[in-house]
């Protein structure tokens, strides 16, 4: 708790700065990436420090916001279309008044406050306080650039509208509300040889896996909907057997542990009830992007929507697979078969291994940012740096450094074998797996005139 | 389901019968305990609310008859009074008993104390929700009974001003913290508590239920109410709480606390905090002591096993337990876990533990309850550790109490008066299918062949049935003590509030020492042992302490008022 409340406190003033820092000075300048990139990290911000968060919810969340970015902005560009059509049901969205002139940041920002306080309704009065002033924040400082007060109202309208409907289609995508049903109780665990047990070494106060349906919620692609079941190898006990020697894997890198596996193991936890999870990690890395490349808004958002969109996908595949394969983690299987004394680095996850949700989703979303950016980019995630040290395994958050984006998702899934929590065929199918559902979002035809697939 | 399938049912009673080969043969012949419990009349399981919570007793004597009675707490089933007749046998008298309130409640652990100082043990019942009404959020206030003194009772909650605390509540201990004779209340919560009933139900309280709480202090105002004093001492943290144990672990004669929470390597440690008796305030000295244990702690039992004269706590938990002992005053507590052998055991899930020297060879042996976490129903065996010169050894199987169900509470009493200490633990009814019967048993302990003396108190100024004291044993060499059990020391449980020692083959004990709460000392010497004896707190003079504290301040004032008078 003490360690929640430093780094609430720690994050509340980095929101501080950053508000601070565009304060509607006269000489103070706003650039459209500035907003943006606070819009971004309120949406971390309200991630973390929702209760009840849950990876499953907040990749559903960075789906439907990272869209709503794009939307509410895109009529402004000609030579970007809407993904009406392109999405699975996706609803047709108002368009502009023909011939009539709107300011696409009040229309983006008005958009964003819209959309966050209906995907996180269940956020706190403190919380929705924080989404409005910063909304009136950049709306004072944009209206002061349109033209006229007509121009304002309906730049605002229709960014509203955009996020409403938005809001309204995500209802019925299997995944609103979900916070309401994180664990269920009536759920059924298979019981079988290899078989997901409920951790003793836990991350989650409940004993029942994670939103066993969420593999069964709509997916922002048609074309992600019903891929493949990925190969699984077969359980067995044998020593030499491949099941066998994957566990075996986990465990000889355990005892070898050296200080730089662990600083990557906590750095990518990313624990829901201390972060902003795994898919805000993937939101953070959109805003090293545009920190780095400083695009237009359209591509600021365009960079959000896809990340959003990779990573929501990428979740409801893992998960379906994850309850169709209710697979053991290494804590299940080492004491039985290997060392009836180990227990890993890193707590247990409340939900089935296999595929690993880390891999997966950091795979999708680095796939589509080296797609806009190119594959290799220079960059330093120092998005844990000033978190308390983690006492119990004597270990620093240190800000880690990349020059591509694979690597973020190949860290990413290797730091979850060093935790002791997955085998490396859940890395492995992971990546995988998350790099073609990627794929997929690349292929959308974002521009009008050019051709998506190159 | 896979597992209601009965063709896989039978194959893995079959697999668990290779894996645990005369588990469920009965019992060989003789086993120095013995189950007594269908022939006691004792017929009991906790039936869960939901997942793991859950499952206590407490020992009391209902009428104070001279034998100890049970009250157990049963979830979603009925919770059970048993009456102890004295033969060898109990009579559930929970209908008529005035009770039966608590068929409205989900219950989960229990304590009593004399609260209103009429001789009588009162109860205070935790509770997580109601049973009849479905609940979003489950919460509800905590139950609490005076004793009328005639095997029934009425329900004062509100009276005594319980009844706006809406929680999810643990554990409970009655302990005397401000050694005022009334005794107070410790009461764990895992969730979020409330004050009153929660008028709005939004998304937003819903998803915050879950979050962790703070604990509740009741200060027992005078016999006639509970007021809390949480913050009032200081107190402010917040955890997913098992309760606490009050207990004195630097010997000074006041009460200190030891608090359980499960989580702690997430959310908040457990904590251990220093009564600052005379003064109404506990001090943090959890991280000082190296007592912030980052475990699952479920309970922790009280003991000096090397009797050296420094309180020792095993501290159950998931996999490992802890075993904190402090060699002296100015020692942290480390674990001996592996140096006293308490590790050489198959990793489990513990819950309830208890010190007692069930043998009678003079030192303190440790009986531990184990069961895995609802809806997970994998068997275990409880734990009896015995205490070899200070090393213990895992002896469960042999002594007969290797029970398999799912444990939780377990409490330490002489059912049958024979001077030995019987044992009581709490199963839970599996939400799977299980291989073997998991229901409450009861142990007649036929393993003491030494000799024993037991201790009652009898509080005149401190609580009447002497929670909150300790009793020193000294006969020559040998000094052990034992505290008066408030509940607490186990999980979700009481043990019984008769003082009990092992003494091997002494025959005369040197002195008896009681240390009334607040410090007061009382000697008795002289004593022959396989009997009970009687203390009554003694109408001295009234304490020095106040007055001397009264001296202190008036000196530090004048001299105060001199120094600024100066300039």
């Amino acid at each position: 708790m003490r360690k929640r409340i430093l780094a609430f406190c720690t994050r509340t003033v980095l929101l501080g700065i950053v508000t601070m820092a565009c304060t509607p000075d006269k000489k103070m300048t706003i650039t459209e990436q500035d907003m943006v990139i606070s819009w971004a990290e309120m949406t971390l911000y309200i991630t973390q420090f929702t209760p009840a968060n849950s990876p499953t919810y907040a990749s559903r969340a960075v789906g439907y916001i990272g869209l709503t970015m794009y939307e509410s902005v895109v009529a402004g560009y000609p030579d970007y279309q809407s993904l009406t059509g392109q999405l699975h049901d996706m609803p047709t969205l108002d368009v502009p008044e023909p011939g009539k002139e709107y300011n696409w940041p009040l229309s983006f920002n008005a958009a964003q406050a819209t959309i966050l306080r209906g995907i996180y309704n269940q956020t706190s009065d403190e919380n929705k306080g924080k989404i409005d002033s910063l909304e009136m924040h950049f709306e004072k400082y944009f209206a002061g650039q349109a033209n006229g007060k007509d121009e304002v109202e309906r730049s605002i309208a229709y960014g509203r509208s955009i996020a409403s409907t938005i809001f309204e289609w995500s209802k019925s995508d299997g995944g609103h509300r979900g916070y309401l049903k994180n664990f269920d109780k009536e759920f059924e665990h298979l019981v079988r040889p290899g078989a997901w047990k409920p951790p003793l070494y836990s991350q989650s106060v409940s004993h029942h896996p994670l939103h066993p349906y969420w593999g069964e919620n709509r997916t922002f692609l048609k074309e992600n909907f019903n891929l493949p079941l990925p190969q699984m190898i077969p359980y067995d006990t044998l020593p030499d057997s491949p099941y066998y020697q994957q566990f075996l894997s986990v465990y000889e890198t355990d005892l070898g542990l050296t200080q730089e596996q662990k600083e990557i193991a906590i750095w990518w936890g990313d624990d829901p009830d201390e972060t902003f999870t795994p898919p805000g990690h993937s939101f953070y890395l959109a805003t090293l992007a545009v920190k780095k490349e400083k695009p237009g808004l359209i591509k600021c958002a365009e960079t959000y929507a896809r990340v959003g969109l990779a990573v929501a996908d990428a979740f409801i595949n893992c998960w379906k697979w994850k309850y169709h394969f209710f697979s053991e983690r290494p804590n299940t299987y080492i004491p039985q078969f290997i060392d009836p004394e180990w227990v890993s680095f890193w707590p247990d996850p409340p939900f089935p291994a296999f595929p690993s949700g880390h891999a997966i989703q950091a795979a999708a979303s680095t796939t589509v940012l080296a797609d806009m950016y190119g594959e290799k980019f220079a960059f330093t995630d120092s998005s844990h740096v000033g978190r308390p040290r983690d006492e119990i395994r004597d270990v620093d958050f240190k800000a880690r450094s990349f020059t591509t984006f694979w690597g973020v998702a190949q860290e990413t899934a290797d730091s979850r074998f060093y935790g002791g929590i997955h085998t490396p065929q859940d890395n492995n199918i992971g990546l995988e797996e998350g790099a073609r559902i990627a794929g997929n979002v690349n292929k959308l035809i974002w521009k009008k005139s050019g051709n998506a697939i190159q | 389901m896979q597992f209601n399938n009965p063709l896989i049912r039978l194959v893995k009673c079959t697999l668990f019968l290779l894996v645990f080969p005369g588990m469920v043969l009965p019992s060989q012949s003789q086993t120095p305990f013995v189950d007594i419990t269908e022939q006691a009349g004792i017929d009991h399981q906790f039936v869960v609310f939901e997942g793991m919570f859950g499952g206590g007793a407490c020992v009391f004597d209902l009428d104070n008859d001279g034998y100890e009675d049970v009250f157990i707490t049963s979830g979603m089933n009925e919770d059970v009074l048993y009456r102890n007749n004295g033969d060898g046998t109990f009579s559930n008298i929970f209908e008529g008993s005035g009770l039966e309130v608590t068929r409205h409640y989900v219950t989960q652990g229990v304590a009593g104390a004399d609260v209103n100082r009429d001789g009588f043990v009162d109860l205070y019942i935790t509770t997580i929700t109601t049973k009849d009404s479905v609940k979003v959020i489950p919460r509800e206030k905590n139950l609490f009974f005076l004793n009328n003194g005639d095997n029934t009772f009425r329900d004062a909650t509100s009276e005594y001003g319980l009844d706006k605390f809406n929680s999810f509540s643990t554990g409970a201990s009655f302990g005397d913290v401000n050694a005022d004779g009334y005794p107070d209340l410790y009461v764990g919560n895992y969730f979020l508590a409330y004050e009153g009933q929660l008028s709005v139900i939004s998304d937003a309280t819903i998803v915050g239920a879950n979050q962790t709480s703070r604990d509740y202090l009741l200060l027992n105002d005078g016999g006639k109410g509970f007021v809390d004093g949480y913050e009032d001492y200081g107190l402010d943290h917040k955890g997913f709480g098992f309760g606490g144990v009050f207990t004195d672990y630097d010997n000074d004669g006041d009460q200190d606390l030891i608090v359980n929470n499960d989580f702690g390597y997430k959310a908040i440690p457990n904590y251990l905090l220093e009564n600052q008796f005379p003064k109404n305030s506990f001090i943090d000295r959890t991280e000082e002591l190296e007592m912030d244990l980052k475990i699952n702690a479920m309970g922790t039992a009280i003991g000096d096993y090397n009797s050296d004269g420094f309180l020792d706590y095993y501290v159950t938990n998931i996999r490992i337990n802890w075993f904190m002992a402090r060699k002296g005053k100015q020692e942290p507590f480390t674990n001996q876990l592996k140096q006293t052998g308490l590790s050489n055991v198959p990793t489990a899930i513990s819950w309830g533990a208890n010190f007692a020297d069930f043998d009678h060879d003079g030192d303190q042996d440790l009986f531990v309850a184990n069961g895995d976490l609802n809806p997970n129903c994998v068997p275990m065996a409880n734990f009896y550790f015995e205490n070899d010169k200070n090393r213990f050894q895992e002896k469960g199987r042999a002594m007969g109490v290797a029970d398999y169900g799912l444990g939780r509470g377990s409490v330490v009493f002489d059912m049958d008066n024979d001077g030995d200490q019987d044992l009581l633990m709490v199963n839970q009814n599996p939400t799977m299918d299980y291989p073997v019967e998991s229901t409450t048993r009861l142990y007649r302990n036929d393993a003491a062949n030494g000799n024993w003396l037991k201790v009652q108190l009898i509080g005149t100024h401190a609580e009447t049935h002497g929670i909150g004291s300790r009793v020193t044993l000294i006969a020559g060499d040998l000094r052990m003590i034992r505290e008066i059990d408030g509940g607490g020391s186990s999980h979700l449980s009481q043990n019984s509030t008769i003082a009990h020692f092992g003494l091997g083959t002494l025959t005369t004990i040197d002195s008896v020492v009681v240390t009334w709460t607040g410090g007061k000392k009382q000697v008795v010497t002289n004593q022959s042992v396989n009997q009970t004896i009687k203390i009554q707190e003694t109408e001295d003079k009234p304490r020095r302490f106040p007055i001397a504290g009264a001296f202190i301040v008036l000196a530090i004032a004048l001299a105060f008022f001199m120094l600024k008078k100066r300039k």
